[in-house]
């Protein structure tokens, strides 16, 4: 027996222990409800398996590793803790909302009370907002005071929303399972308290911590959730990626939590492209699109998949470390554009041709851009550099970099009288 | 602090003896209301004396003795404090700053050393500052490029950096073929490195080594297996039944070693019994 069939042992006893077929006697005194799902139950049961477990194993129910693995295999993960599905496999299959304990029923009672509550205020707060659209602004008070109002309802409005459904039990196993459907304002609110727990502190950690920020930008407050995959293996920010890995251009997934769609520009920007004239550092910049569109239901970005007539300002160039430079900081930027209004791609395509030494600052200037995704991984010289380097027609392959030797301060005895 | 402490015990020799006093004194004197109040009385005094010895008290005064030539024992200066002022120019390493603790900050181009020394980590000038954005009671040491610089950098400014490196033909990270056969490396007077000279029938036989011994050179005994044709299979770490063998066999030999062990003691303790 697997550890998790032991844990949930218990558990089943439990649920087996009020389960009614065991009790006939008691089968006939109660008058709950449970006893149509009992024998609905039997009705499942009765039904014939035409295939075994292990031939299609059901994702909701599969407890052993092997058979876990063979889903992963195809793509399919299982859903929720192996504890659970281990528990859900000997357990009568009673629907959540039927479930045979009283105080369980009553505090159900109490929250769709509440919910019914929440709901008629919905509904007011909508006719009050649209009877103050009707009023014309000088009746209101003025264009700005009415403005604001609006705002105000508004704000209030999606904050009832999610009140609404926020303490359902059902909504918090859906999204637990990743189920959860994005086009609803509870699933999005839920997805990113839940990114603002771990992953966007680790990302402005490491995009502060390296100095992205005020190397590339001045300022930026990651409000979505950006991923970053070479081929099908997720990038942590700030992980070194492997040169021949890094040919091909990424794939994003950008994550919005808010309603509607928006277009945005992505930039790549090398910041530390060594200078050795100059004794410094350039930027280079290895990948530009603009007009791309993301919402928070359509969230994957294949750059390499992007219109080169209406998207792509500068293709993907495989990013470099010359041998003996420090490392490379690679950042991936997200911008949003203004209004989501769709940028001239001509004119753009016309005025950003070179790649080198183009500032993302200047850029986000010109077009008006707002940072509002970020994302960051690493390069240095490895064995295949070489190798990427020739391929995409670096010149500096064959030189290295080597410390310069600084001149020790020439000694200098001070006070020679005291050392007597 | 005397009396308090002798309290009990005259209360109770006042009790015994106050009665054949009254006696022993003349009639005329008043008797005295208690012993104790008036303690250098010429009756009471006798007895005082002798119950003195027996609770003697130290006073705060006396611990305090032998602390007169306290600066003798001084410890020697640390030479602690600014090895650098502002404006001076250091090179990488060059220590500015030691102090107990952190009274200064590593600044830009700063570190701080194990003893929190701040020591520089460019080439360039000192600059003592203070960076109410970065925290607002720290002071800071940094070092600055130009000569007449200024610090801090406003915080979204981006970093000032030098590249501190000069590009040379590179060179390739394969291993080359090692030149000389031997494992002795020395040089001859004329020039000739004792491990470029190609060793006589290193190939086949044992030679005459450091410490006058004759064997095979140290690198030909590591290509032994090499030679023999014996070739290791590559680790896969997906291989989990030869790890499992593995690990079991690991574990049968610890099992072994301790039995022995276990006997050795056992057959140890039996002979002592005896």
């Amino acid at each position: 027996m697997a550890h998790c069939e032991r844990a949930a042992k218990p558990l089943l006893q439990c649920l087996q222990k009020s389960y009614p077929r065991a009790l006939p006697t008691l089968q006939v005194q109660s008058t709950r409800a449970f006893q149509t799902t009992a024998l609905a139950r039997e009705e499942a049961q009765a039904e014939p398996k035409s295939q075994p477990f292990h031939k299609t194993p059901d994702p909701a129910l599969v407890s052993s590793p092997r058979l876990e693995r063979r889903l992963l295999r195809q793509g399919i993960s299982p859903i929720g803790s192996r504890r659970r599905r281990a528990a859900l496999q000997s357990s009568p299959n009673v629907p959540f909302e039927q479930l045979p304990y009283q105080c369980f029923q009553e505090a159900r009672k109490v929250l769709l009370a509440d919910r019914e509550e929440k709901l008629k205020e919905i509904v007011s707060m909508r006719e009050k907002i649209a009877r103050l659209q009707a009023v014309p602004a000088e009746e209101a008070g003025g264009e700005q005071v009415k403005k604001s109002r609006l705002v105000a309802m508004e704000l209030h409005l999606e904050r009832l929303k999610i009140l609404a459904d926020i303490n359902d039990p059902l909504v918090k196993k859906k999204f637990e399972d990743g189920q959860g459907d994005m086009s609803k304002p509870i699933y999005r609110y839920l997805a990113d308290k839940k990114w603002r727990e771990y992953r966007r502190k680790i990302l402005v950690q490491r995009i502060t911590q390296m100095k992205v920020i005020p190397d590339v930008l001045p300022h930026c407050d990651p409000v979505v959730d950006t991923k970053l995959y070479f081929g099908r293996s997720p990038v942590q920010p700030g992980e070194f990626v492997n040169s021949r890995v890094s040919t091909s251009a990424p794939k994003l997934d950008v994550q919005l939590f808010e309603r509607g769609e928006k277009l945005v520009t992505i930039a790549v920007v090398d910041s530390d492209v060594p200078n050795v004239e100059k004794d410094g550092f350039d930027y280079r910049m290895h990948y530009l699109a603009v007009n791309v569109p993301i919402s928070a239901v359509s969230t994957k970005v294949d750059l390499s998949k992007l219109s080169s007539e209406s998207q792509v300002v500068l293709p993907w160039l495989p990013p470099v470390a010359q041998k003996g430079s420090p490392y490379h900081r690679l950042s991936v930027f997200v911008m949003e554009q203004k209004d989501s209004k769709p940028l001239d791609f001509a004119a753009v395509k016309a005025k950003e041709t070179t790649r080198d030494n183009k500032l993302l600052r200047t850029l986000q200037a010109r077009y008006h851009l707002k940072a509002i995704g970020a994302h960051l991984f690493r390069t240095e010289w490895d064995s295949t550099m070489a190798e990427v380097m020739k391929e995409n027609g670096y010149a500096e392959v064959d030189m290295e970099l080597r410390r310069k030797r600084v001149e020790p301060l020439p000694y200098k005895r001070r006070n020679p009288s005291t050392f007597r | 602090m005397l009396q308090q402490r002798l309290m009990a015990p005259l209360r109770v020799l006042e009790r015994a003896i106050v009665p054949s006093l009254r006696s022993s004194q003349p009639i005329s004197r008043p008797p005295p209301p208690s012993i104790l109040s008036r303690t250098n009385t010429s009756a009471s005094t006798p007895f005082l004396n002798r119950l003195l010895p027996f609770s003697q008290v130290r006073h705060a005064s006396h611990a305090t003795q032998g602390t007169a030539n306290r600066h003798s024992r001084d410890p020697a200066g640390k030479r602690l404090g600014a090895k650098r002022t502002t404006g001076e120019y250091v090179v990488p390493g060059c220590i500015i700053f030691r102090q107990r603790g952190t009274k200064w900050f590593p600044g830009e181009n700063c570190a701080l050393g194990r003893d929190h020394t701040i020591y520089a980590t460019e080439a360039g000038y000192v600059r003592y500052y203070l960076d109410p954005e970065r925290h607002p009671d720290r002071k800071y040491i940094g070092v600055c490029f130009e000569k007449d610089g200024k610090l801090p950098t406003p915080r979204n400014a981006p970093t000032r950096r030098k590249l501190n490196r000069v590009a040379v033909p590179r060179l390739d990270d394969a291993p080359t073929p090692i030149a000389g056969q031997s494992d002795l490396v020395a040089t001859i007077d004329n020039g000739t490195m004792v491990s470029s000279v190609e060793a006589v029938n290193a190939g086949s036989g044992s030679q005459l080594r450091p410490g006058y011994m004759y064997r095979e050179a140290n690198w030909q005994i590591g290509r032994a297996a090499e030679k023999a044709g014996i070739t290791a299979k590559p680790y896969n770490p997906k291989n989990r039944w030869l790890a499992w063998r593995k690990r079991q066999a690991r574990a049968e030999r610890a099992a072994q070693m301790k039995s022995l062990k276990n006997k050795k003691k056992a057959s140890k303790k039996g002979k002592g019994g005896r």
